[in-house]
């Protein structure tokens, strides 16, 4: 009996060839697990005086009755259940958008009262399209709106990183959208900031072409973001979505936030972004916060994604 | 091909192949790891060129280089797809992330160089001398 094959390879070079498929497999098997440790990102020190850390939540969707979440109100006091159960008191917990599904004056008191629940240093929002329903964002103003600029804007600074809320969402007709008065408040507001100034803005639709056939996008970011260019650091915090999505274009990094209501398909899946009902018991694993870190001296945030416990 | 030459084409294809694997790992780490499907997908295609990059410098084995090629070819393909009809609905625009993808365009077109047209030459010569050897 011979290992040779007239017409191909012998048994040898077969076992050879295989060996180093499979020392190729083994290899990619072990560089995967090592990036994908390194991908996990370190816990700040909780104890760090110096730390900024926050907590984004978004698209609660108070008053929300479909199949996809039949229970959204026990949803939100989860998450809320979850912030304060952290091992550290976040400086802040910001809201993106869509507090309420319908924007009814009794849904607002609800989750006003709710989110007066958050063991942190402040509570913060910005509007969703869901917040200004019928009034353009009149009853969400009245209760969420106090120290805003126009249409709900504003801007801060904290621990040496300067944040700015946006509105994107009361004057849309398919697309997210600023407007001239908030690109110039955007304008007027980073000119007298060193670019080595790290830079968060916050949305409640997307400032980049996530899906613009479904309205994920804003048709004036482009403009809104032209400010920013200088700026070493820029991080991008929407909500909107519903689903976990992130995207860099230079300088900037922009990160979807899930929901704590109900999934939405993937851009894309299907014609239109209506709410999706998972199989029983999967619908936690959909749902989350988001917990963001940044030690001074450093020029990212620390982002970590949570699943709702 | 002359012994040392071949040997730096394979050592040169290597580093190509392994810059291609860390464009898409530091990609990966800074946020791609979120998306679906293309989020697993970076981190495949940069743990596979790191490892076929270590074993390229050991071995010039054909299954290697094949395997070389395939990566290259799959973020090339993947590259076009994500501005042209989209790829798991995922759409980029021109060439964002910059320098990314522009770098990682140019080690990928260099492993094909490197690789596929030595591949492609060496599989041609071994199908005609099997057809000299058979004929005489």
């Amino acid at each position: 009996m011979t290992d040779a094959n007239p017409e191909g390879m012998t048994r040898r070079q077969l076992m050879r060839h295989t060996a180093w498929f499979g020392a190729a497999v083994v290899l990619t098997v072990a560089g995967g697990e090592v990036i994908s440790h390194v991908a996990d990102t370190p816990d700040i020190a909780v104890d760090d005086p110096n730390a900024l850390r926050f907590v984004q939540v978004s698209d609660s969707h108070l008053g929300f009755t479909g199949s996809a979440n039949t229970m959204v109100e026990r949803s939100f006091a989860d998450a809320i259940t979850q912030v304060n159960a952290l091992p550290y008191r976040p400086d802040f917990v910001m809201h993106t958008g869509d507090l309420t599904h319908l924007s009814t004056a009794a849904q607002f008191d609800q989750v006003k009262q709710m989110m007066s629940g958050l063991n942190t240093g402040h509570v913060l929002t910005v509007p969703g399209e869901h917040d200004g329903v019928d009034d353009h964002g009149a009853k969400y103003r009245q209760f969420f709106g106090v120290g805003t600029a126009g249409g709900g804007w504003y801007s801060w600074n904290l621990k040496g990183v300067h944040f700015i809320a946006l509105v994107n969402t009361l004057s849309l007709e398919k697309l997210g959208h600023l407007g001239a008065d908030q690109l110039e408040f955007v304008r007027k507001d980073v000119a007298g900031l060193s670019s080595d100034t790290p830079i968060v803005v916050f949305s409640h639709i997307p400032l980049f072409a996530m899906y613009p056939k479904w309205g994920w996008a804003t048709d004036d970011a482009v403009q809104a973001l032209s400010y920013l260019r200088r700026f070493a650091s820029v991080t991008c915090l929407n909500g909107h979505v519903h689903q976990l999505f992130t995207k860099t274009e230079g300088n900037v990094t922009f990160f979807s936030a899930t929901t704590t209501a109900y999934p939405l398909p993937h851009p894309g899946d299907g014609p239109a972004p209506t709410p999706v009902t998972l199989p029983a018991g999967r619908l936690q694993s959909a749902l989350g916060i988001r917990e963001v870190g940044y030690v001074g001296g450093g020029q990212r945030l620390a982002i970590k994604d949570r699943r709702l416990a | 091909m002359r012994p040392p030459f071949a040997l730096v084409m394979r050592i040169v294809a290597a580093a190509c192949l392994a810059g291609s694997g860390y464009l898409h790992a530091d990609l990966y780490l800074n946020g791609y790891r979120f998306i679906p499907t293309i989020g697993p997908a970076f981190l495949l295609q940069a743990s596979g060129a790191f490892a076929v990059a270590v074993l390229l410098l050991i071995s010039s084995s054909p299954v290697l280089r094949i395997l070389a090629v395939g990566l290259a070819c799959g973020a090339l393909g993947g590259f076009l797809l994500s501005r042209t009809v989209g790829l798991f609905g995922f759409t980029e625009r021109g060439f964002q992330p910059a320098p990314q993808s522009a770098l990682s365009l140019g080690f990928e077109f260099a492993v094909l160089g490197l690789l596929a047209v030595p591949l492609v030459r060496d599989g041609f010569r071994m199908i005609v001398g099997r057809r000299v050897a058979a004929a005489g």
